[in-house]
């Protein structure tokens, strides 16, 4: 193991020890608490775990993906599709190997681009599924949307979800300390300059992009039991993406802890939100983005990151 | 004559209907410290783009240590041991100095295990460039003098068979640019590599450099000993001559 390598494992062991114990702890939840806080504490978990695979890539490459309903949807039609011939669990792990491989191809086709350019076409990409997926049903299997019978119990699904946001946030910590983390920071700092210092920038950023896809689809199969009728235009909501964004850009993508700390915040805030002002309560959120985005747009991790590095 | 480490055959780079380089061939060897100059405009940077990847030449050939990389990613080039500098230092500017340094041999660096270790960790490059003390500052925060040595550290940190530099002694004092100039002669001397100059300051550069080569319009419109060169009628007519004196620049 070189120099460098030390240098940049330093913490990694201890930060995926906490992640390890807290997932632990939050494991006992379902005899803990009430139906009702349990689904809060689900929604927590997986807008954490979407959170922090966004900012897996998108942190430090500053990309702006709104892609993130389309793995969400895919996974969520991969169990729609095969929760009758397989287990809960497998179709959760096909979920996301479905999102990975989506990602990976699309990756390939307009990761060159950035910007506005790249947050326009995902989001296109995603509406493109969506009626793709429409279509297929419509004229293959003659139907609109599907009925999810015999799905597990509310805890089994917690623990799953649980398992996903454990695994994206050790996954997460591990790229960091990469050198695929490196190469992302490189790329989000200067890609033609990294390039010319030995980056493959193309391998780096599908790659990437393709293992944060792998959460939300897994994460899209695991939550689509909780609807009993699953239609392209609940799974595909865009607005899964845009929360994810929302909460990764005013945690701070660049941190770790920023877009968990935001996920639970946004989650309780948003439920609080729509329980007291049912109709206000989209207007509310978006008045707080934009004051976050103006007044704070390195999030609100930047608020507890010390702004002096240290000196030599 | 053995063959070349990096050979330019032909090249032309056209935008549009503007031609800014016009069939360019080079080749340098091994241990070589070539200076490009030429007046503004006459196509020296972009001439360095089409030798580390980062522009496709319209026409012609790169080769490189043997094999044809024409058209490839600049990975490939610096895979092949060609790092560069870039004329606006181009430092990662949230990173600190020691891992701009440390990026390039993760990267370029590893991939190419060569015999020369006289500058293979972080401290040795930093300490070499006079940087050691602001090693763990954020690139973005030093002097602009300073991140130009930095952008020759970071170029040195991936082990470079054919070092690029583009006006590195830009904005420098005359001091500044002397040590400059004796700095790129030890890295040659050191590491054996080929070193290609492109400089603004042509008194030093025609002092530092055993070969020149001009470039004009996009043409090399001379190659050669630095002294034979300065006297060549074209190229006090194309460049020295617009610079007013060519005693000044000769000597």
């Amino acid at each position: 193991m070189s120099r460098s390598t030390l240098t940049r494992m330093r913490g990694v062991p201890r930060a995926l020890t906490l992640t390890v114990v807290a997932g632990a702890l939050l494991a006992v939840l379902p005899w803990l608490l009430s139906d009702f806080m349990l689904s809060l504490a689900l929604s927590c978990l997986m807008f954490a775990a979407l959170a922090v695979s966004w900012s897996m890539f998108c942190g430090p490459t500053h990309y702006l993906s709104l892609a993130t309903s389309a793995f969400f949807g895919l996974g969520a039609y991969v169990t729609a599709w095969g929760l009758e011939s397989m287990p809960y669990g497998l179709t959760v792990l096909a979920g996301g190997l479905v999102g990975a491989a989506f990602a990976a191809l699309i990756g390939v086709a307009v990761l060159h681009l950035r910007g506005a350019y790249f947050a326009v076409i995902t989001f296109g990409l995603t509406e493109l599924v969506l009626h793709s997926i429409t279509y297929v049903e419509k004229t293959m299997f003659e139907t609109a949307g599907r009925i999810i019978s015999d799905a597990p119990e509310n805890a089994v699904i917690y623990w799953t979800v649980l398992g996903i946001t454990v695994l994206a946030v050790a996954t997460a910590i591990l790229v960091r300390a990469s050198r695929l983390g490196f190469a992302l920071a490189g790329i989000g700092g200067d890609e033609e300059r990294a390039q010319t210092l030995g980056v493959n920038a193309r391998r780096a950023k599908v790659l990437a992009f393709s293992l944060s896809a792998f959460f939300p689809g897994a994460l899209g199969a695991a939550m689509a039991v909780r609807w009993t009728y699953i239609e392209p235009m609940s799974v595909f909501n865009p607005f899964i993406g845009f929360q994810t964004v929302l909460i990764a850009m005013v945690g701070g993508a660049q941190t770790l802890l920023g877009p968990i700390v935001s996920s639970v915040f946004f989650s309780l805030l948003t439920e609080f939100l729509r329980l007291r002002f049912p109709y206000a309560f989209l207007l509310v959120l978006g008045i707080l983005l934009v004051v976050l985005v103006l007044y704070l747009p390195g999030g609100l991790a930047s608020l507890f990151v010390r702004r002096a590095r240290p000196h030599a | 004559m053995p063959e070349a480490l990096l050979s330019a055959r032909g090249v032309s780079v056209r935008f549009g209907g503007l031609t800014a380089v016009n069939g360019v061939n080079l080749d340098v060897h091994t241990g070589e410290l070539v200076g490009i100059i030429g007046p503004n405009g006459a196509g020296k940077t972009t001439f360095f783009h089409t030798l580390s990847g980062v522009l496709r030449p319209t026409e012609g050939r790169l080769i490189v240590a043997g094999d044809d990389l024409t058209g490839r990613a600049p990975h490939v080039y610096a895979a092949h041991g060609v790092a560069r500098t870039f004329q606006t230092p181009r430092v990662f500017r949230d990173m600190t100095a020691a891992d701009n340094v440390r990026f390039a041999l993760e990267f370029a660096g590893r991939l190419r295990k060569h015999g020369h270790d006289a500058f293979d960790d972080v401290a040795t490059i930093l300490g070499f460039l006079g940087l050691a003390e602001v090693a763990m500052l954020p690139a973005g925060a030093l002097t602009p003098a300073r991140q130009r040595l930095l952008e020759i550290g970071v170029a040195l940190g991936a082990r470079p068979r054919v070092l690029l530099l583009d006006e590195v002694a830009a904005g420098l004092t005359h001091t500044e640019i002397d040590a400059t100039a004796q700095l790129i002669r030890r890295v040659r001397d050191e590491l054996g590599v080929a070193v290609i100059w492109i400089e603004h300051a042509v008194r030093v550069l025609m002092n530092t450099v055993e070969r020149v080569a001009v470039l004009h319009q996009g043409a090399k419109i001379a190659d050669g000993d630095p002294r034979a060169v300065a006297k060549e009628a074209a190229v006090i007519e194309a460049y020295l001559g617009e610079e007013g004196d060519s005693a000044r620049v000769a000597a």
